[in-house]
């Protein structure tokens, strides 16, 4: 791995704590990731069936099972790149297995927070925080949290926003 | 920002609140009583309206009119067209006005669906003048009234006698409590060389040939190219399937999408052209007044605390003048969504012009930069638009600079932004470089880019970003709206 390959986050001038997102993240993310390609395949099977007869089902199963394989260790490796941090001024997420990014969202210019929670991701008991300023662009979200942790994040938030309000 | 608290916290136990309410008090409107007299818009005003519409009818009855040779239903349609439009324009025209009732503007209209609207003026952003062709042929103007916080659309006035018009602006900004109040030394007939006018524009005025010269060479490229690619289609197709009309017509019929477009881009040009005419900046207390137009005049007001950025174009055959376009963007909050709005405050300039409008935008803002470049290895990358990137902290703004066909500056003020983004793509990983993203408040094309960064760069810039910004954003006042 060349040297200057490192996450660009790693590069931030001061150490700063990154916290985790929940262990079943993971699992989450794996199986929505795996209910989609399940939807593409069913969709694929259709015309396989029609061009091949009987074997398209087949033709389409064994493709899916390669493809959501490889799906499931690409999602489980992007998982592990999530990150937040809470500074004194700024919450700080991370992101990205091929592109890397990292935001940087100041309390000041916090404009709404949300919480959300999908089908799959209420089963497991996982929250989203999203958070929005007035930039369209730049809406941040953290995914994964248990709902308490999601909660007091949120309030935490909310405090620090309404404590050093800034403008547009 | 109740509202948006409430949201927030939800069904959950509230975080103990801010020691005062921040923001402006919660605004109940009222009404006034019934009996208050409405003041009128001008008699003509349904007819104006529907201009359009009339255009239309007048030329579906022509074209009847000639194919049937039928003069006299023309004579009908139109005097049909009186009786039933006098009659409907003067009932509509009883319920159509405005009474300024304390510290509100309400207007009513609609005949069916009666529309009754309040604009708390205390919360009033600009008054916009706005003369189009149809107006101006009968002196009359229209206002457009926009108010922080408001749904996005303007509220309109339309349409008034012009110096009606100027009175009842100076009047709204007035009671609004703002700079401009007074009622301004302008006669009604709308001379830009008039030099009684009280306050003086900021740059000579632009004369109509520099403009004509300038939007000439901003558009000749892209027209040559336009022309040659087209041409060479035409001519690739033509001499495989031949020239036959058949041919002619399904090469018209492929390529119509992108015929259209360049049509539109063309005839976007022209209007440009004729908006940017008679320009003529000028300074009023904490505004930016900018008037312009050669067949619609329009007025409009730029608060200069609410300026989010200022963008300093040049497009590539304006380089050997050394001429720049400047553009000011402003934000506004309108329910929860900020809207940005970008102005042309100078719409060709030279470099002493360029740098007096700029620092009136944003005060001690310089109109040249000396911006890094990004490191070499990113060259191949952009071969051609290497040399004209670059990135810049500033003393007052961040300052990006990118783009080939038009070369833009962007300078945005600390203060001003929202929030910071590293972003690294794969090969950009590879190369060890990264881009940082600085949002200012408004859509997803209003951001300054800094492309192709060294990545330690990169990263010491953000941080750097982030802390300036916190820097001037405690030296001024919040202003949420």
């Amino acid at each position: 791995m060349n040297a200057r390959a490192v996450p660009v986050w790693d590069l931030w001038p001061d150490g700063i704590e990154w916290q985790p997102m929940s262990p079943k993240l993971r699992t989450v993310w794996v199986l929505r990731s795996l209910l989609n390609m399940l939807i593409l395949a069913v969709i694929a099977a259709v015309p396989l069936t029609i061009w091949l007869g009987w074997e398209g089902p087949l033709w389409a199963l064994g493709g899916y099972v390669v493809l959501a394989g490889l799906r499931s260790l690409a999602v489980a490796r992007t998982v592990k790149t999530w990150g937040y941090a809470e500074r004194d001024q700024d919450l700080l997420v991370r992101h990205g297995l091929l592109t890397r990014r990292l935001s940087i969202v100041p309390y000041g210019r916090i404009q709404l927070i949300d919480l959300s929670a999908g089908p799959i991701e209420r089963m497991f008991g996982l929250t989203t925080v999203q958070v929005r300023t007035a930039a369209l662009a730049s809406t941040i979200e953290v995914p994964g949290l248990d709902p308490l942790v999601a909660a007091a994040l949120r309030d935490r938030l909310a405090v620090r926003a309404a404590e050093v309000r800034e403008g547009l | 920002m109740s509202a948006e608290a409430e949201q927030v916290h939800g069904d959950e136990p509230a975080p103990p609140l801010a020691p005062e309410p921040y923001g402006p008090m919660p605004y109940t409107p009222s009404a006034p009583p019934e009996g208050m007299q409405r003041q009128r818009l001008h008699p003509l005003t349904p007819l104006l309206e529907s201009v359009r519409f009339l255009t239309a009818v007048a030329a579906a009855v022509g074209v009847q009119m000639f194919t049937s040779r039928n003069f006299l239903f023309a004579v009908y349609a139109a005097l049909a067209a009186a009786v039933v439009g006098g009659i409907a324009s003067l009932i509509a025209l009883q319920y159509r006005g405005f009474v300024i009732w304390g510290r509100e503007l309400h207007i009513y209209g609609g005949v069916f669906t009666r529309s009754h609207r309040t604009v708390p003026l205390d919360r009033l952003q600009s008054v916009d003048l706005v003369r189009p062709l149809q107006a101006r042929v009968f002196g009359l103007a229209q206002l457009n009234i926009e108010v922080a916080g408001g749904d996005g659309t303007d509220a309109k006035l339309a349409y008034l006698k012009h110096d009606r018009a100027l009175e009842l602006r100076a009047e709204l900004l007035s009671i609004a409590g703002r700079p401009g109040a007074q009622p301004r030394t302008e006669t009604a007939d709308d001379s830009t060389e008039d030099v009684s006018e009280a306050s003086s524009p900021l740059v000579p005025p632009v004369t109509v040939r520099k403009l004509a010269l300038a939007s000439l060479l901003e558009a000749l490229p892209v027209q040559l190219t336009a022309l040659l690619v087209f041409g060479t289609a035409f001519a690739v197709t033509g001499s495989i399937f031949g020239f036959t009309t058949v041919a002619t017509a399904l090469w018209f019929g492929f390529f119509a999408p992108a015929l259209f477009g360049y049509l539109q881009s063309t005839i976007s040009t022209v209007n440009r052209f004729l908006r940017n005419c008679r320009f003529r900046i000028t300074r009023d207390g904490g505004n930016l007044l900018i008037e312009r137009g050669l067949t619609d005049t329009s007025h409009e007001t730029v608060p200069v605390d609410r300026v989010t950025a200022v963008c300093f174009d040049e497009p590539i055959l304006w380089r050997r003048k050394d001429w720049r376009r400047v553009e000011v963007w402003t934000a506004a909050v309108s329910q929860q969504i900020s809207v940005l709005k970008s102005t042309t405050a100078l719409p060709v300039g030279s470099p002493a012009e360029v740098a007096t409008v700029a620092a009136e935008a944003l005060p001690d803002l310089p109109a040249a930069f000396a911006v890094h470049r990004p490191p070499r290895r990113a060259r191949w990358r952009m071969p051609m638009r290497w040399k004209r990137t670059g990135a810049l902290l500033d003393e007052k703004a961040f300052v990006v600079r990118h783009g080939w066909w038009v070369n833009t500056y962007v300078a945005l003020p600390y203060a001003r932004i929202q929030s910071v983004q590293v972003v690294q793509g794969r090969i950009q990983r590879l190369q060890g470089l990264a881009t940082v993203h600085a949002m200012s408040a408004g859509s997803i094309g209003h951001t300054a880019k800094a492309a192709h960064r060294d990545v330690e760069e990169a990263v010491a810039m953000a941080a750097e970003l982030r802390r300036r910004a916190d820097m001037a954003a405690a030296l001024e006042a919040p202003r949420l709206s």
